[in-house]
């Protein structure tokens, strides 16, 4: 098994949205979550996603595909 | 000397010992290192600074080493220039230049960085350091690496420009080119961080090195007579330094060497690759990664790490922040070389191209005091310029075809910016 960790920013049309559940389900991750914060306008969660590796790709790629900005939380490390 | 206590995640507050530790293992936020204040208000005093060398380590205090340094020991307290010619061309009354094109060794700010990482790197007993980068970074540990003996793996995407090759390839590290796109080249070097036992600067290490950037704001306050400035612009990439430059001056405050910090911070990005300057614009939290797009390569970062810390800095002090565009990159550069006689790479052309709209915008008053970070030299970007500037004048090896050069450009006086070859 596999582990990344991501920062997911839901913006405001997207807040309500379940896609962290489908996600999870949909490709058989299992999500941590380590620090949230949940406002009416922006969610944002840094989780510790645990899966195959092909599933971690196809789960972060529908969070992207649903509109969530996903980001490594390193951040880039090339300067 | 060391003066740290340990280290401090920047999100949850959690403490941590003073080892090779980067993100916090409860939430993942990033660490940074806790000085004690009270004790370092006793050494560091104006009287104690008098007598010390003139290099970024006369602030050792408030550097996180726990020894001496063993690299960079002649990095920093770079000129800062009264830079009255700038001035006139940009209608303010009083402009500084911090000129950290000429930093030692290798030429730009990441010289402060890669001298902190790589004496911190020691003192943890490593024997390879390592970073990803394509420019400056690279060329920084490269050079500081073989001046002390470690060994040096350097990553950088395979279709680097030739130039920046042999700037690092120079000092014999290894330097190993990925095959793949941006986001690919930084996977793996995370990945390849987080399995070698090397002392990945701008990773494993990052939170003792971006300590290395506060010498910087140090530096400005001390060159002016501990007075800050009103305004200060500085370029951003990652975002750390223009959050350690406001750290710095918080500091110097809480150490009374200054009364309240009342410096407004601006940032300077190139437009397209501009996530902290929309962020600061659009009055917004949420910092937008992206593909970076511009000639400004030093700060082409589309993910920056320190991007909400920066945004907050910016916030805090009141500033603002700007974009310049390719051209307008350009422009600043020739007119920083044009007026002040000195030569930035494409980041210098962001800094000024940004104040030089911040200030047309009135967003920057013109007669308050004013600080443009300038934070590498322009022989390692000489690409960027060289077709936005006139061709070479050829004559003939003889005084009259000199004349006759003269004559011809009679009424057009000698442009400053010809050159005259002389055949022999």
């Amino acid at each position: 098994m596999a582990k990344r960790v991501v920062k997911l920013t839901f913006l405001k049309e997207l807040v309500k949205e379940p896609l962290t559940f489908q996600m999870a389900k949909k490709y058989n991750i299992m999500p941590n979550i380590r620090r949230a914060k949940v406002t009416e306008t922006i969610g944002e969660l840094v989780l510790e996603l645990e899966g195959k590796e092909q599933d971690l790709d196809n789960g972060i790629e529908f969070l992207k595909k649903a509109g969530v900005i996903v980001e490594s939380v390193v951040g880039n490390v090339i300067e | 000397m060391g003066y740290v206590l340990g280290l401090k995640c920047r999100e949850c507050g959690r403490e941590y010992p003073k080892e090779v530790l980067f993100v916090c293992e409860y939430c993942f936020g990033s660490l940074e290192v806790d000085y004690d204040y009270r004790a370092i208000k006793k050494e560091l005093t104006k009287e104690a600074l008098a007598g010390r060398p003139k290099t970024m380590w006369r602030y050792k205090e408030l550097l996180p080493l726990d020894e001496e340094p063993t690299v960079g020991l002649d990095s920093g307290f770079t000129p800062l220039i009264r830079a009255n010619n700038l001035a006139r061309a940009l209608g303010v009354e009083e402009l500084y230049i911090k000129d950290d094109s000429v930093n030692h060794p290798t030429l730009s700010f990441k010289d402060r960085v890669v001298s902190v990482a790589i004496s911190k790197s020691k003192e943890f007993g490593f024997d390879t350091v390592a970073c990803a980068s394509t420019g400056n970074l690279a060329n920084s540990v490269a050079a500081q690496a073989a001046s002390c003996g470690l060994k040096a793996y350097i990553f950088i995407p395979a279709d680097l420009e030739s130039g920046k090759v042999v700037s690092s390839l120079i000092y014999n590290p290894n330097l190993i080119g990925i095959e793949g796109n941006y986001d690919e080249v930084n996977r793996l070097c995370s990945e390849i961080a987080s399995r070698y036992r090397w002392a990945f600067v701008n990773i494993n290490i990052r939170p003792y090195y971006a300590e290395g950037s506060k010498s910087m704001g140090y530096e400005i306050a001390e060159q002016l007579n501990w007075k800050l400035p009103k305004h200060i612009v500085v370029p951003s990439a990652g975002g750390s330094l223009i959050t350690k430059i406001y750290k710095s001056f918080k500091e110097l405050e809480k150490l009374d060497f200054i009364d309240k910090v009342d410096t407004k911070v601006y940032c300077a990005q190139g437009l397209g690759c501009a996530p902290i300057v929309t962020a600061i614009k659009e009055k917004s939290d949420i910092i937008r990664p992206l593909k970076p797009k511009t000639i400004a390569k030093s700060l082409a970062i589309g993910n920056p790490a320190d991007g909400y810390y920066a945004l907050d800095s910016v916030r805090r002090s009141g500033g603002w922040g700007e974009e310049a565009s390719d051209e307008e990159i350009i422009e600043a550069i020739k007119l920083l070389a044009k007026t002040e006689g000195i030569f930035t790479e494409t980041a210098g052309g962001v800094t000024l191209g940004a104040a030089k709209k911040l200030i047309e915008q009135k967003i920057i008053p013109r007669d308050e005091p004013i600080v443009l970070c300038i934070t590498g030299n322009g022989l390692k970007t000489q690409e960027a310029v060289v077709k936005a500037l006139p061709g070479l004048i050829k004559i003939k090896p003889s005084l009259a075809s000199f004349e006759e050069h003269i004559k011809n450009n009679l009424h057009q006086r000698i442009s400053e910016e010809k050159v005259i070859e002389y055949y022999i």
